[in-house]
């Protein structure tokens, strides 16, 4: 029995594949874009070492504070939408008959498993200045209000941020709906027992027990909305202007429209800190302690 | 009891959230219902006769179009063959890793297991700029690799997590077993574990399905050769050709859909599993 435990070939053999691809494809290009970080380079001739001048020009990069904005924008919709609403949705699920629920939670998340670039272009074609859908529900409900929704600079960052809670939202609701139902029964029983209401059986029980989902939801969220991409890359392009950047945006602009490779990485290493920052005060101010059933 | 809790007392407060729940279908469902029709009508029907019904004649016409006169097709079969290898070489990858750090016994497996589960946490834009360089300099740029292999790379931490956790609750005396009959530990591991795994291996094959075919980011990075696009950045090119045939770009989104939306309807549960899997582990 031990020498099949032990088998050193054998180990060697199952895990050296996984190691190596892993440590070459994930590992190394992350020690690549921290060290890059530091160079001015075009990503084809000789990098030169330029120490943290990227760094003190990303900070007076005007283009820079418009990404970090819109990454906290992002956030900060997707937080409300996603984790509010889905949350709400979850909750009121729990009323209905079991089919019921089971017909909405289904109908919810069926965005969730579409590609994102057919959401994106779905929603292109729905908020199309000329033969959009939302346009043509306010004419015909009288609504003098139809407009071309992605051109105005301060309000298009907001619909691509609504683009993506639209699509996700579900994602949440299904977290915090499995959450729920996995709290043990007599949980609620003792509490009715104790003649609690609902409200305060809520308050002491539920989002207690819920606070870990809560914490995971609120990463993905914000992380999610700081490291958003894809629907300016199909949507908007970054524009009107850059007034759709995102420090993603600002990464792939820096590296492959202007082919400044070690610019692109500073802009990569500060996204990723930036990720874990909040991360890190996400994780220290909810739920810190582990909940077993 | 549960659902006495989450439960109005009021008639008023049960009808309140018939309405909201039916509103917010309409938000969430309708957009998808009305791209499925318009996929099947000509411009002047989706933009001045008849916007938001059925198509009053089903147009095939579109859909034949955007099958035959753009890429759609040569897009479908490369998303179909990048989703088909980064699955089977993500699965065998991961599933040899984690049972040599699940079942194994050697000085490092506790440091391998924490080392990959780093990956858990490493977002794609810390990687995309070196793997540019490196598929550049490896020779695989511009390839169908470029592709496959930071797929299986960046899939392999979940899908080794999921696997460890599922390998790890499997009884030792299987093994032990097996080992007294004489069978070592290859035979051990594809006649005694693999078959063992399987609701794993659906679990893990449903979550790299869903994140190869959808992906967009490296995608639209790594390719620029048209001939390898998949179909997500591939679309992107139909947006200046099919700006002015609403209809035809309707049918090449729904075709691009076909294939999510089935394995949703069979495999609901299934989905809804394994993406809250991938999220447990962080």
């Amino acid at each position: 029995m031990n020498s099949i435990r032990k088998n050193k070939k054998a180990i060697i053999l199952f895990t050296a594949p996984a190691l190596l691809l892993y440590t070459l494809v994930v590992i190394y290009p992350i020690i690549q874009t921290f060290w890059r970080s530091f160079y001015k380079w075009d990503g084809l001739s000789t990098p030169k070492f330029i120490n943290i001048r990227n760094y003190t020009r990303i900070f007076s990069d005007h283009d820079f504070y418009i990404s970090l904005v819109n990454g906290l924008k992002f956030s900060l919709v997707l937080v409300v939408y996603q984790i509010g609403l889905g949350a709400f949705i979850a909750f009121t699920l729990f009323r209905l008959k079991a089919g019921k629920a089971r017909f909405f939670r289904n109908s919810f998340f069926v965005p969730v498993v579409l590609s994102t670039t057919v959401v994106c272009q779905l929603w292109l074609s729905i908020l199309n200045g000329h033969y959009g859908l939302l346009n043509q529900v306010f004419k015909v409900l009288g609504i003098n209000y139809a407009q071309d929704w992605l051109s105005s600079s301060s309000t298009a960052i907001w619909v691509l941020a609504f683009v993506n809670a639209w699509q996700f939202m579900g994602y949440h609701m299904v977290l915090i709906y499995t959450a729920v139902k996995a709290i043990p029964e007599h949980f609620f029983e003792a509490a009715a027992i104790d003649g609690a209401t609902s409200l305060q059986t809520h308050l002491r029980i539920t989002f207690p027990l819920l606070a870990e989902t809560f914490k995971i939801c609120l990463i993905f969220a914000v992380t999610g909305g700081l490291k958003a991409f894809e629907q300016m890359a199909v949507m908007t392009g970054g524009g009107p202007g850059t007034s759709t950047f995102t420090l993603t945006y600002f990464m792939y602009r820096a590296a492959f429209r202007l082919n400044e490779y070690g610019y692109a990485c500073t802009s990569a290493t500060i996204l990723v800190i930036e990720c874990l920052i909040f991360t890190i005060i996400i994780n220290r101010f909810v739920a810190r302690e582990r909940i077993v059933y | 009891m549960r659902s006495a809790i989450f439960r109005c007392k009021t008639g008023i407060g049960k009808t309140a959230v018939n309405v909201f729940l039916t509103f917010y279908l309409v938000i969430s469902v309708y957009p998808l219902i009305w791209m499925l029709m318009y996929s099947f009508k000509d411009n002047s029907e989706i933009f001045v006769t008849n916007p938001f019904g059925f198509p009053k004649t089903i147009r095939w016409e579109n859909y034949v179009r955007a099958w035959t006169e753009f890429d759609v097709v040569t897009f479908f079969l490369n998303s179909v063959f990048t989703t088909v290898i980064t699955i089977i070489a993500t699965i065998l990858l991961s599933l040899m890793f984690s049972y040599a750090i699940a079942r194994l016994e050697w000085k490092f497996s506790g440091f391998a297991k924490l080392y990959i589960s780093i990956g858990l946490f490493v977002p794609v834009q810390i990687i995309l700029l070196p793997l540019v360089i490196l598929a550049k300099e490896l020779h695989f740029a511009n390839t169908r690799l470029s592709l496959i292999i930071p797929y299986i790379a960046f899939e392999l931490p979940v899908s080794s997590m999921i696997f460890y956790g599922f390998l790890r609750s499997i009884p030792n005396e299987l093994e032990e077993a097996a080992a007294l009959d004489g069978a070592n530990v290859y035979r051990t591991f594809f006649s005694i574990i693999l078959p063992m795994v399987k609701p794993a291996i659906a679990t893990v094959a449903t979550f790299i399905f869903l994140f190869a075919w959808n992906e967009f980011t490296m995608a639209y990075i790594m390719i620029s050769n048209n001939k390898l696009k998949t179909l997500p950045v591939g679309l992107l090119s139909f947006q200046g050709q099919f700006a002015t045939d609403w209809g035809a770009m309707g049918a090449a989104l729904v075709i691009y859909s076909i294939p999510t939306i089935l394995v949703y309807v069979f495999f609901s549960e299934q989905i809804e599993k394994s993406l809250t899997a991938g999220s447990a582990l962080k």
